[in-house]
């Protein structure tokens, strides 16, 4: 058996256990802001990244075009019942769309939380050692993306803009395990008002938290984003309740959430500004300052 | 030419794994199974199994810090554990022939080693909160068998082409 460690390699092992342990405390503490060098990798790296992504990603849609096709006459069977329905609908939508437009002018009211600007924008890659749910897109400050905006695709609300740098941002999906990750939502339709915090893994669902006990949830019920977390636009779709319960002391319900979103194979995702100013300091910005966060009981 | 071979296989390497990674999560039946690609380190095994350790280490170091930063924003972790992984790998190859199927084997015990070490770290910083059962079974077994296919297909070329590039260098010695 040959000595594993002289001297000489003891010390070197040691002082790079004592760097390591500094530079994780370091950037621990704050990884909410990239440093100079960092955003300068970032965009390097992410720049090599985006030449590979791409192809990789139009690799995925020939297949998927390919089954598509194959799947093509069963779906064609299903769209056309459901095309009488939707021709309906369409009418039904274009007429209270005027209408609220006419009232809106009425009313003299320009702002509206629902109203945003939407950056379209393509996933470079997903965090590979995947313990936390992070993606890094190709589009960056130059594009007009600032920290907390939400990020959809079309099916519905997938996460937020946790860190921007010149030409890549990174996006924290709603499966994160993150505790200070909340949006406040509300159930379609009705002032049910919540926040969505926490995911559950075992059972693939969000959970909506604090919603007040006397009002009445059901399940099947579209859940949304309320717009009142001060940050994320109103009416981003989440998803659709599955269960209702009680929580830990009895006092608010929880809701359980099957996202409307498919969190695998994210390629194209739309990052949305919205037009009514935002509030730095609202629920939706998820600031870990325990201080302020008296209610968060368990 | 065969020079710049063996760091831009490494290069692209650290680029294809988080374009694999995007296929991550899958679902069958009910449970979400977690595919880590870690295309890097095992490449970096084979560089300290047929090439040379202390190359291994400085591509490690390198390829580690640009993770690091890219990636989890936490500077210093992969930076450690890739040449720590390659140091723990060349004490074993020492002991062991260096045929390929055994270097197979120990990269793939390697990567059980890393994905361990990088448990223990997110549950230390609290990024995960799952159990150890639970990780081996969501996690460890499925990475263990996506890295083990791509050893299968990659293994060889790897040996091959770091092989070519250790000849050369002998040449150029003598």
């Amino acid at each position: 058996m040959p000595r594993f460690f002289s001297n000489k390699r003891l010390i070197l092992l040691l002082v790079s256990i004592i760097v390591l342990v500094a530079l994780i405390s370091f950037s621990l503490k704050d990884r909410q802001h990239a440093s100079l060098p960092e955003q300068l990798v970032k965009d390097v790296v992410g720049f090599g990244q985006s030449l590979f992504s791409k192809p990789a990603h139009y690799i995925t849609n020939v297949i998927g075009n390919i089954d598509g096709v194959l799947n093509t006459y069963e779906e064609n069977k299903q769209l056309k019942a459901r095309l009488s329905e939707y021709a309906a609908t369409q009418a039904e939508v274009i007429d209270l769309r005027s209408e609220n437009e006419r009232l809106l002018n009425i009313v003299k009211k320009e702002d509206d939380l629902r109203a945003y600007d939407s950056v379209q924008a393509t996933v470079i890659s997903r965090n590979p050692d995947q313990w936390e749910q992070k993606l890094i897109i190709d589009r960056g400050e130059v594009h007009g993306i600032e920290k907390n905006m939400a990020v959809i695709t079309s099916n519905g609300l997938i996460g937020k803009v946790v860190l921007v740098t010149p030409l890549t941002s990174t996006v924290e999906l709603l499966t994160t395990e993150n505790r200070n990750f909340r949006v406040a939502a509300v159930v379609a339709g009705t002032k049910v008002f919540g926040l969505i915090e926490g995911y559950d893994h075992e059972r693939s669902e969000l959970i909506m938290k604090r919603i007040d006990s006397r009002l009445d949830v059901k399940e099947g019920q579209k859940v949304i984003s309320s717009g009142l977390g001060g940050i994320f636009p109103k009416g981003l779709l989440i998803g659709e309740i599955t269960e209702v319960s009680t929580d830990d002391y009895g006092l608010t319900k929880l809701a359980y959430i099957r996202p409307a979103a498919d969190f695998s194979m994210l390629d194209h995702v739309i990052v949305t500004r919205r037009n009514v100013t935002t509030d730095p300091n609202g629920t939706d910005a998820g600031i870990s300052d325990k201080d302020t966060k008296g209610e968060d009981g368990s | 030419m065969i020079r710049f071979v063996v760091p831009l296989i490494a290069v692209l390497l650290f680029f294809l794994e988080p374009v694999f990674s995007l296929f991550s999560p899958i679902e069958l039946g009910d449970i979400r199974y977690t595919l880590v690609p870690r295309f890097v380190m095992i490449y970096l095994i084979f560089i300290t199994a047929y090439y040379s350790r202390e190359r291994a280490i400085v591509y490690g170091i390198i390829l580690g810090l640009l993770y690091d930063m890219f990636h989890i924003d936490i500077i210093g972790l992969y930076a450690f554990l890739y040449p720590l992984i390659c140091f723990i790998a060349s004490l074993i190859i020492r002991e062991v022939h260096r045929h390929i199927v055994t270097v197979m084997f120990l990269s793939l015990s390697m990567i059980i080693l890393l994905e361990l070490f990088s448990f223990f770290f997110a549950s230390l910083i609290a990024l995960t909160s799952i159990h150890l059962d639970e990780f081996i079974v969501t996690r460890l077994v499925p990475t263990m068998v996506a890295n083990s296919i791509f050893i299968i297909m990659f293994g060889w070329l790897f040996k091959n082409v770091i092989y070519k590039r250790v000849l050369l260098k002998r040449g150029d010695i003598l």
